[in-house]
């Protein structure tokens, strides 16, 4: 058969094919993030005809920008306090459904508030942590727990920001964590037995390291989502009180369409953003695969 | 044998009391929402609506002068999240199918490419974004909103339907091309009807992100009138004292419905989406 003639017909079918998300994925995520890099180096402004290149002004500001500063650390101390229970509490669910009946019930209660937005959550959570009205402080103080106005002190905004998250998002890694357990092999579980090794040695010696690929998965993503901390934020704190959970996402969206719409400035501080979730992610899948083969 | 199920029975009964304590924060939105305003704040919490009233979502849907109405939000929200899942589901079908079906030079760097863009956040391209929609002249519109959210979501939908496609048996295609059938017509008549159920999981996901994106809407629409729900539940909440939380909670469990009504309907669907998105670590 003429096969060079038809390997370069199936190419032009394939390509075909893929006209119409390449034309999307090319012009809607490829092009705005190489001008997104492009602005970084510029003075650009919403509404500003022309711009100048300033080469790296925009970044050397952003070691003086205290603020930026401030938003840098709050985001990485809500990355890294969030990051266990994000791991502990799934996984302790999906462990404990996976030996429980109502399986399928359960999880899908625990799902339920992955389906809401954002908006929606923080709605709920503001108004249950209300500090006069609110029903938690109210069964807090019935029980002669101090309470406090959660979400307008500093020292504990951010963690009601984490609580709040831990709920929203605690479902979907739920579902990810069963799937992975569901792929160990039972038999390692009879022969681990069968050596009179159960419960804790059998947790710790097949369990964990066999989900090291799903724990891996679940870091990365909620990094990934943790350092673009921004519409729970929104909705609870508006990054107060004072400074206490202003985030770099939050600095970023001020900067660009609140204040000064400094296009540049923002850009630069978004590559600073992804600069560091790309190490992050780095780091992680240098520090969890290693030790997957067994 | 006894112990063991004397043990998951125990379990169970802590999970559920467990899981109807995960549920409270939502219950107290539906239930605040359908109180007459005098009883919201009433000490201790009534957790039983009594009197019940629907005023509040009347106020929202209908008669809120006070901020975009969140009657018009809840429609454009349906045509925004509809529109990108046309989309995504689209355009993800038609490139993931020569990407699993079909040898081409530049076949694995393009996949590369797509896969790579998973992990680029959606917080870095915000600011190019706008410049982009603003320049095409689509700010507050529903183009500005569906088709950035396709794009985002694009790489992922190919990404799960490849996978899809390459497990799927070969024998049906081979024999449609036996058969005289054009690439396009083995891709419309035997392997889209073949893959409904993972369509089905896409359109879902493509459906809850789209429902749900605060950020983007947030900055590209400027016109009350054009608002999608989350932006407006977000605006309500400052148009209103903090004392009317019936408004408030009425809008925050309609936001909530449409989700729920296909999570209901296909709570396998859903997991099983979720499920496969996981693979992409």
């Amino acid at each position: 058969m003429g096969s060079g003639r038809h390997r370069r017909r199936q190419a032009a079918t394939a390509y075909l094919f893929l006209a119409p998300g390449l034309l999307l994925f090319a012009v809607f995520r490829v092009y705005p993030l190489l001008e997104g890099l492009q602005l970084s180096f510029t003075n650009a402004r919403l509404g500003r005809a022309s711009f100048q290149y300033v080469g790296l002004a925009n970044y050397a500001r952003l070691l003086e920008d205290s603020r930026f500063h401030v938003s840098l650390v709050n985001t990485a101390l809500y990355t890294v306090a969030s990051t266990l229970p994000i791991l502990a509490v799934p996984l302790a669910l999906a462990l404990a459904l996976n030996r429980g009946r109502l399986r399928t019930l359960l999880r899908s209660v625990f799902f339920f508030p992955f389906t809401l937005s954002v908006v929606t959550v923080g709605l709920a959570w503001l108004w249950l942590l209300d500090p006069v009205v609110g029903p938690f402080n109210y069964y807090l103080k019935s029980l002669g727990v101090p309470v406090r106005s959660w979400l307008a002190d500093p020292q504990t905004a951010m963690a009601a920001i984490i609580v709040t998250t831990v709920w929203w998002v605690t479902g979907y890694y739920l579902v990810i964590y069963l799937a992975g357990l569901q792929d160990i092999p039972r038999d390692l579980y009879e022969a681990a037995a069968l050596d009179g090794a159960g419960g804790w040695r059998a947790f710790w010696s097949i369990t964990l390291p066999l989900l090291r690929p799903v724990m891996l998965f679940v870091v990365v993503t909620h990094v990934i989502g943790s350092f673009q901390l921004f519409g729970q934020v929104f909705v609870l704190t508006l990054g107060g009180p004072g400074d206490a959970t202003r985030t770099v996402v939050q600095h970023l969206y001020e900067a660009a369409f609140q204040n000064f719409f400094q296009f540049g400035a923002a850009s630069a501080m978004a590559w600073v953003l992804f600069a560091i979730i790309l190490v992050f992610s780095v780091l992680q899948f240098r520090l969890l695969r290693g030790h997957t083969e067994y | 044998m006894r112990r063991l199920d004397r043990g998951a029975l125990a379990l169970t009964l802590a999970l559920s009391v467990l899981a109807v304590v995960w549920l409270l924060p939502i219950v107290w939105v539906v239930v605040t929402s359908l109180k007459v305003t005098e009883d919201i704040v009433k000490l201790p919490p009534e957790w039983i609506p009594w009197p019940v009233t629907g005023d509040h979502y009347h106020e929202v849907l209908f008669s809120s002068s006070r901020t975009a109405r969140i009657g018009r939000a809840f429609g454009n929200s349906l045509v925004i999240a509809l529109g990108t899942v046309a989309v995504v589901v689209a355009t993800s079908a038609l490139a993931a199918y020569p990407l699993a079906r079909m040898r081409f030079p530049g076949r694995d760097l393009v996949f590369a490419l797509l896969v790579g863009s998973l992990m680029i956040p959606n917080a870095v391209v915000l600011v190019p974004q706008y410049v982009l929609v603003q320049r095409l002249g689509w700010l507050s519109t529903y183009q500005g909103l569906i088709v950035p959210e396709a794009a985002t979501t694009f790489a992922f939908g190919v990404f799960l339907l490849r996978q899809f496609f390459r497990t799927m048996p070969g024998e049906l295609e081979d024999a449609a091309r036996m058969d005289g059938a054009s690439a396009w017509q083995v891709f419309t008549r035997v392997v889209l009807p073949l893959s409904q159920p993972v369509l089905a999981a896409l359109a879902i996901f493509a459906f809850r992100s789209a429902w749900n994106d605060f950020l983007w809407p947030l900055i590209a629409v400027n016109k009350p009138d054009m608002f999608p729900l989350p932006v407006a539940l977000a605006l309500l909440r400052s148009a209103y004292s903090a004392e009317s939380y019936g408004p408030i909670m009425a809008g925050a469990a309609l936001s909530a419905l449409p989700l729920l009504v296909v999570f209901v309907v296909a709570n396998r669907r859903i997991v099983e989406g979720v499920r496969l998105s996981g693979l992409k670590g």
